[in-house]
């Protein structure tokens, strides 16, 4: 049988983080296999946007191992851009480049990191963006689109570098309501499609739609780890009920 | 009171000449500030161990002492202390890039620091080096943040050049003076000198708004 030498596209083992001396992150061991949709939750200050930075190395760990692809991160040959350019990264804020059109932003990772020539870099962000539904908008700056359609070009940037895996931190928590429906459906089709995702957000009704896993986080640890459908039915816990209660 | 034209028709050549100085010292200052400025604060703002402290007492020092002061040090002082003897021109330009340079420095540092830090985090995650996270998205932001202070310390840079006539440098105030001590007649030639500095400042003005309305700050 030809087994592929790591199952998991992710694994991290007692991976810590501490600033100063708070610590943020405690013993976090986590798997996550090629595929697989995990939805984290957990209360403010839990640390969930601390692990998701910690997974692509915008923060250095304190303590633990990071495996990303197959790369361990810290092993001779694999910097932290090595594990970046493997993960995509969806910001709460959305973070586009102001200065640059949709179009551009979405060519800048293809051009940069992964050495396209411009055209082949265009031809890459045009099919991104009409993945999103946005190849109408190419030419907008960012602040000529709406939140939800910024969001979408900011998935469709962070694609064009083809991660193996992408980091959702609540990309949907700072949308009116109204524009949340475009962002969730576009990454509802990316799962469907077998993208590898973790994704932050209070949004019950996507995990229950879309993810394998729920991980309730609390105080720096995963508390929970377990199929949605099971966990809301059947709250593993009081603390985790009561976090229930309050999003929902 | 009566204004006599042709004292001003007179002086006229002579004035000239000294707007022609001030326009030079001021280009070497502000053009000497700038690469003084775009460095310090590049090192401030990373904070490039060690040299951070050495721009930071230099940028102290400057905005600490009245530019008259570092004027005089430079012309007069300076000689006796390291046995180099500048000309009143080469002094002039020279004090003014320093001291251009220490308030630019303070301009492009905070520009850097005024960049959204997501916006870093956005371009690391793309898998971008440090480098080319500069390159391409903090420093074309930070540039653009860096107008509209730079024209205002430029049109500073251009008024303090006056102050250069304590050292003797024939620049536009030097020339007022003595042209005031040979006419006597100090309405009429601060008057046009007056005009002549207002002439410059506006200029300048209107050229940083053209750059400005050229690049959209955002
Ligand atoms: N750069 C930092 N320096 C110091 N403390 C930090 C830093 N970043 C995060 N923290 C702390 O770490 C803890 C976890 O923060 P984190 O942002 O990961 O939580 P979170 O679960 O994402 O919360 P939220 O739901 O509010 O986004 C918080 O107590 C926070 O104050
Ligand atoms: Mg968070």
């Amino acid at each position: 049988m030809n087994r592929p030498a790591t199952p998991y596209l992710i694994r991290c083992s007692k991976l810590g983080k501490r600033f100063g001396d708070t610590p943020v992150l405690e013993d976090i061991d986590l798997s996550v296999a090629a595929g697989e949709v995990v939805v984290i939750v957990g209360p403010s200050g839990s640390g969930k946007s601390t692990l998701l930075r910690c997974l692509n190395v915008l923060e250095p760990l304190s303590t633990g191992t990071l495996e990303v692809d197959g790369k361990t991160l810290g092993a001779r040959g694999t910097s932290a851009r090595a594990i970046r350019r493997e993960t995509g990264m969806v910001f709460q804020q959305f973070n586009l480049f102001p200065h640059m059109t949709a179009r551009e932003n979405v060519m800048l990772g293809p051009r940069k990191v992964r050495g396209q020539s411009a055209k082949k870099a265009r031809a890459t962000a045009d099919r991104l963006l009409e993945r999103v539904g946005l190849l109408d908008w190419a030419e907008h700056l960012p602040r000529e689109l709406s939140g939800g359609q910024q969001q979408r070009v900011a998935i469709a940037r962070a694609l064009a570098v083809n991660p193996k895996v992408m980091l959702f931190d609540e990309p949907t928590s700072a949308l009116d309501p109204e524009l949340r429906g475009e962002v969730l459906q576009v990454m509802q089709d990316l799962a469907a499609e077998g993208m590898t995702m973790l994704i932050v957000t209070h949004e019950m009704r996507f995990a229950e739609a879309a993810a394998h896993r729920l991980i309730f986080m609390d105080h720096g640890r995963i508390v929970h780890d377990g199929r949605p459908e099971a966990m809301f039915a059947n709250p593993p816990s009081e603390r985790f009920r009561e976090f229930l209660g309050h999003v929902k | 009171m009566d204004f006599r034209w042709e004292v001003v028709w007179i002086a006229m050549p002579q004035m000239i000449q000294g707007a022609q100085m001030t326009m030079q010292i001021t280009l070497l200052g502000i053009g000497g500030g700038l690469v003084i400025g775009t460095l310090c604060g590049l090192i401030m703002a990373f904070r490039i161990p060690v040299i951070n402290w050495l721009v930071f007492v230099y940028v102290s020092v400057i905005r600490g002492t009245p530019i008259v002061v570092q004027a005089m040090f430079i012309y007069f002082a300076l000689p006796l202390a390291i046995d180099v003897t500048l000309s009143g021109f080469a002094a002039a330009s020279l004090c003014l890039a320093l001291n251009a340079g220490a308030y630019i420095t303070e301009i492009v540092r905070g520009a850097v620091l005024s960049i959204d830090k997501g916006l870093t985090d956005a371009g690391l995650a793309l898998g971008l080096s440090y480098p080319q996270v500069i390159a391409s998205i903090v420093g074309p932001l930070a540039f653009r943040r860096t107008i509209p202070p730079l024209g205002n310390q430029f049109i500073i840079s251009l008024k303090d050049s006056a102050l250069f006539l304590v050292i003797g440098v024939a620049e536009l105030a030097q020339r007022g003076e003595q042209l005031t001590a040979q006419t006597g007649r100090a309405l009429e030639i601060w008057t046009a000198v007056a005009v002549f500095y207002l002439i410059m400042t506006f200029t300048l003005a209107m050229i940083m708004r053209l750059i400005e309305r050229r690049m959209t700050i955002l």
